[in-house]
This record gives structure tokens, sequence and C-alpha cells, in this order.
């Protein structure tokens, strides 16, 4: 694995506020991993300890191979996209993408070309003498990664770059970032809030929760083989329904009471009552979501969502019997909130 | 008339009225006196452009036209350059910024009479404190670089000089203003800057003066109309326009003295007329300067929106 951009044991910490608290993160090159988490969880303050923006208190971090925890934003070769686009309103497209170009001493003509160049690669060639309050979100987007990319930085940093674009500009957006990373393959560092958006960008996915990473995998992997509680409960729309151990749900082989069962809403099954075994409840919401719809489930004195077809959906105040298939649940250590290992040739385990 | 537009008329006539009444009927009034000879005594007298033509021949005029653009021309640039600089210099969260800020602010909030007043003793050519510090380590009346220290008082460019160094420490209001504008600026723009490795020098040229732009402008102008006026109080309590005849006698001074101590009204409207155009001729080439600038992207005059 070749480095792109490795970090040991980060840590952040401004006066009270500990934002990272020792973050090990290795991103090979041209990869594109996604750091997703809730607000607060310290996304982009991992950002900026990469970009040098804000000083690490302990650890370090290495672009390509090189230590560059003691150097200056400018001298570390990386390039970033705010969730603002941070457009300068005095100049034109063609001179906010120059900006960096003309500030390290290129030549007016040669930095206009490079510009060029840049805005083309992302489709907003046709801007280039506009000024930023002429532009819609969407173009003021295309001309910040333009600036970003101009740079040929070792690691492209974005901060939540559709996080002020509508929905539907957002998913097209995504595609083209994915697509515009496929074709020039830079190192990049994408964080979101969004786990559809990180699953549909990334390479890989690294959960952040406090400072701390509770997962780096694929999305596959994160989607199936969660590491932690939190991560089942945060990836998903919605996320895992989480059980105790000794709740309605069983799985044999696990310590019932030591343990909390999860399930996707998309794995659990709901029948009418009084047909196939499996634990009743009782339907108490339903939410229709076009194609599917999300049935939450009064059941033995707790909520369990299902997401099920909306044309077969039972109606609220239904009896209907639930089933996860064994293979379908996830056991957490009750106190440490740790992925336990499935036991071998667990099989039906929905019913009591 | 809908709704809104009734409110809207109702929520501004207390101000209109005020306008009117109070600054326009009083300028309107001015013009028309201009055209007069009035002593507030005889009767008013309607002379046509007389005391025009008079202006055009009063030396006291002239030299007042004079001097009243050249403290515009140094004192508008230098008050900026100093309010920028110190508010540049004291934007940061930093030991003792915030007390550094209130004595920027000091200055202005003595009465401008006690301040004229302070500056009559602090210019003092042998006891006062600005020429005891010019005259350290210097010797036999001479400064460290053997030159005589200035005359503030009797020599016509030092008198001069005198009252634009006094215009210069009361700058706390431009400074209050270029203080929020530049914590009003975007982080990010600066992160940016530090991202490409920008350095100081560069980030100021590149970033905070034309991000601030559009706010100095407005300055400017503002400056430019008020130091027509400024140079009055100072220059009738400290110099009293002299030394003579005419070495700091500004426009507002000739209004004030052909007024009130020659009872010559109508005169006094005539100047103050004449006040009146040069200030609009001075922001007019002004703007004009600065539209020409916005237009080439010297300065971003556009509206900076949140977002962009």
């Amino acid at each position: 694995m070749t480095a792109g951009l490795s970090l040991h044991g980060v840590h952040l910490s401004r006066g009270a506020i500990t934002a990272l608290r020792g973050v090990d993160l290795a991103v090979r090159r041209g990869e594109l991993l996604v750091v997703l988490g809730p607000s607060g969880a310290g996304k982009s303050s991992l950002l900026r300890a990469i970009a040098g923006l804000d000083a690490v208190t302990g650890g370090t971090v290495a672009i390509g191979g090189r230590d560059v925890t003691a150097l200056r934003p400018g001298l570390r070769g990386v390039s970033m996209v705010f969730q603002s686009y941070s457009l300068l309103p005095h100049l034109t497209v063609a001179d906010n993408i120059a900006f960096g170009h003309r500030i390290r001493g290129a030549d007016r003509r040669a930095a206009a070309a490079r510009a060029a160049q840049a805005a083309a690669a992302v489709g907003c060639g046709d801007l280039l003498a506009r000024r930023p309050h002429q532009l819609s979100g969407g173009e003021r987007q295309r001309v910040a990664l333009a600036r970003a990319l101009v740079r040929e930085p070792e690691v492209f940093l974005l901060d939540e770059p559709l996080a002020n674009l509508d929905a539907a500009l957002r998913t097209s957006m995504r595609t083209e970032i994915r697509a515009v990373h496929d074709r020039l393959g830079a190192t990049t560092v994408y964080v979101t809030h969004d786990q559809s958006e990180a699953m549909a960008l990334g390479d890989r996915i690294a959960v952040l929760r406090d400072g701390r990473i509770e997962q780096v995998d694929t999305p596959d992997g994160v989607w199936h083989r969660p590491r932690t509680r939190f991560v089942a409960s945060f990836v998903g729309a919605p996320g895992m329904t989480l059980l105790p151990g000794d709740g309605p749900l069983r799985l044999p082989g696990v310590e019932a009471t030591a343990v909390e069962l999860g399930v996707r809403p998309e794995h659990v099954t709901l029948t009418s009552a009084g047909g196939t075994a499996g634990p009743l409840g009782e339907v108490a919401r339903v939410e229709v979501l076009g194609e599917d719809a999300l049935v939450h489930v009064r059941l033995g004195g707790h909520a369990l969502t299902a997401r099920v077809p909306a044309r077969t959906r039972p109606a609220p105040g239904d009896r209907v019997a639930v089933g996860v298939a064994a293979e379908h649940l996830h056991a957490f250590d009750k106190v440490t909130g740790e992925r336990i290992p499935l036991p071998a040739g667990a099989d039906r385990a929905a019913a009591r | 008339m809908s709704r809104e537009r009734r409110q809207l008329v109702l929520m501004l006539a207390p101000f209109l009225a005020g306008l009117v009444v109070l600054v326009l009927l009083p300028a309107a009034a001015t013009l028309a006196m201009a055209f007069t000879e009035t002593d507030l005594i005889a009767t008013s007298r309607f002379i046509g452009v007389a005391n025009f033509v008079e202006l055009t021949r009063d030396p006291a005029v002239r030299a007042a036209v004079g001097n009243s653009l050249s403290y515009l021309a140094f004192s508008v640039p230098l008050r900026l350059v100093i309010a920028v600089a110190l508010a540049l210099l004291l934007h940061r969260r930093a030991r003792g910024a915030g007390t550094a800020r209130a004595a920027v602010l000091l200055p202005g909030a003595v009465p401008e009479l006690a301040y004229g007043l302070m500056w009559l003793w602090l210019l003092n050519p042998i006891q006062g404190p600005v020429n005891q510090l010019l005259l350290l380590g210097g010797q036999g009346g001479r400064t460290v670089f053997g030159t005589l220290p200035p005359q503030w008082l009797t020599d016509p460019e030092d008198a001069r000089a005198g009252i634009v160094l006094m215009s210069l420490f009361t700058i706390g209001e431009t400074f209050v203003i270029v203080l929020t504008a530049r914590l009003a600026l975007p982080p990010e723009a600066y992160e940016l800057a530090e991202l490409e490795g920008a350095r100081a020098g560069q980030v100021l040229r590149r970033v905070t003066l034309p991000l601030l732009a559009p706010v100095l402008a407005v300055l400017v102008l503002r400056d430019t109309v008020l130091s027509l006026q400024a140079s009055f109080v100072p220059t009738l309590v400290v110099t009293n326009g002299g030394p003579p005849p005419y070495a700091t006698t500004y426009l507002s001074l000739v209004i004030y003295q052909e007024a009130f101590e020659y009872l010559r009204y109508g005169y006094a409207a005539a100047v103050a007329a004449l006040t009146l155009g040069l200030t609009a001729v001075a922001v007019l080439i002004q703007w004009r300067l600065l539209r020409r600038w916005a237009a080439h992207g010297l300065v971003g005059m556009g509206a900076h929106r949140p977002g962009s």
C-alpha cells in the first residue's frame, strides 16, 4: 500500500475542548476516503489537522511518506474545498481559480491557462469571466472544486462540500465529484455527516465519533459488519434497531444479558399475525417513502423499525409477526459497544 | 396606497419631517441668503451674485480654498491609513488588545473644544510636550538631526501640519468601522490563503484590502465630507486662522468669521455654498474613481453575500 496520507495518534485540543483523541488513519494514494460522523464528532478538525490549519497537540501527520506535522499549511501540498466555498467576491471565476498560482508567483498568463484547464475539467469552463455573486450554488461549488484541483495537490480535502446545495443537486454533484476523482486520481479525504453520501462516494469510510475513529472499512463492510453499536445505528436511513439481547429477539450462542442485538430495517420481515412463527408486535406508525415504507412496530415494550415494500405494508394498529434471519442479527457488547462475532451455525433465531 | 406603503411612510415620517425642517429648509434659506446682504439688523437686500463675485477676489477665501483642499489631501488618506493599520493590528484577541482599542477611541471622546485647548498646550513651541519630545537627544535647541523643531503656531507650513496632526488622533469611528468589517470577513478566505502559502503582505494585498474595499470606499467619502468641516474648532481655538494672514484659515473658519464676527450673513452663506460645491466635486471625483476601479476588479465593490 502506497501511503497517500497517514495519521498516527493525532490529538487535537484547543483550550478545554478536545476535538481529536488519538486518530490513526491511513489513506492510500489515489483513494477517496470519506470521513463520516455526526456534527461535533471532529470531522472538520480532522481535515484542519491534515491541512495544518490547526496545529495538532499530539501524534504525526504524514503526506506521501513525508512527515508534515511541523510544516505550515502552504508547504503540505494539500488543497481544500470549504463548505462555504470561500470564493473571493472581488475576483472573477478565472482569478479565483488562479489565486493560488498567482500567490506562488506564476505569471498571469500561465496561471490563467491553468485555471481555464481546471475549470474545464469540472465543467465550469464557461463561467470564467463571471463574479461569484453571479453564480448559483452548484456553480460556486464547481469553481471551488476547480480552484482546489488546479494546484494538483497531493491530498485533496473536502469539507462537507455539498451541504449547502439542494437535494437534487447534491445527488448529481456527488456523482460528478466521484467522476472527477476517478479521472484525476488524487488522494482525497471527504468529510460529510450524510451517510448516504458516504456510502455512494467512498472507496472506504472512516466513521468518526467523539474524536475517535470507530471503524474504517469499505461501504459494504460498514454496512454489513459495523464494528460498534454506534456505527450500526449511525449508518443507514434509518440505522439499525438495537434491542437488548434478552428482549424479543434472541440469538443462540451469545450471552443474552451481556449483548445488544442490532437489525437493519431492511432485514425485518413482517407477516400478518397467526401465520408463521415469530414474536408478535403491533404497528405503531407507518411512513411511506415511495417504493418502500418504514413501519414502526411496538414489540414487547420495545420499538423496532422495518423497511417493507409500500404495496404490502400493514396499517397502524395491525398485529404482525416479526421475522429476522439470524445471519442478519448483529451482536454488540452491552458495555463496550464492540461487535461480537456471531457464533458459527446460528440459524433462525427470531423465535423465542 | 397599499398597507405596507402606508406603514413605510408613517415610519419614515418623523425622520423625513426632521430632515425637511432642520436640514433642507435651512439649507435652502442659506442658499437664498447668499444672494442678499443680511446683517440681521437692517432689512436684508437682494444683491444678485455680488457675494459670489466678491468671493473670487477675496484673499481670505482664496487662501481658505487652498488650505481646505490641502488639509483634505493630507488628512483623509493619513487618517484612513492609520485607522486601517490600527484595526488590523488590534482585531485579534490578544493581551492588551481591548485596552489598546479603547485607547484609540479615547481622543474622539474628548469634547472638541477641550481637545483643541489640549493641543494648544501640546504644540507650544517651548513648553509643549511635542517639541520637548522632538528635542530629546538634540543640543542647543535643535533635534537629534540638527534641525530646528517645528514652530507649530508661528510658521505657516508647520501650523498647517499641526492641524493635520491633530486630526490624526480622532479616528475612533473609522477605526471601529474597519475593525468590525475586518472581524466580519470570512475566516475561510484567510485559511485559503494560508493553504496556498501566502505571505503576510500577499494576504493584505489580495485578501484583506479587496474584501474591505467597499467599506473603505464609504469611509473615504464620509471622511472627505467631514474634513471640510472638521478643521473648524482646532483652527478657531489653536491657531485662530493664523499665523497671519491666512495660514490656517479654512473655509469653515471663514464662514464663522464672516457671519458671527463681521455679521455678513449673506456673504457667509455664499462661502457656505462654495464649501458645499467643493465637497460635492470632491465626492464626485472619488466616486467616479472608485467606480472605474471596481469595473477593473481592483476593489470589491460588489456586494459580498454569505456563502460566496
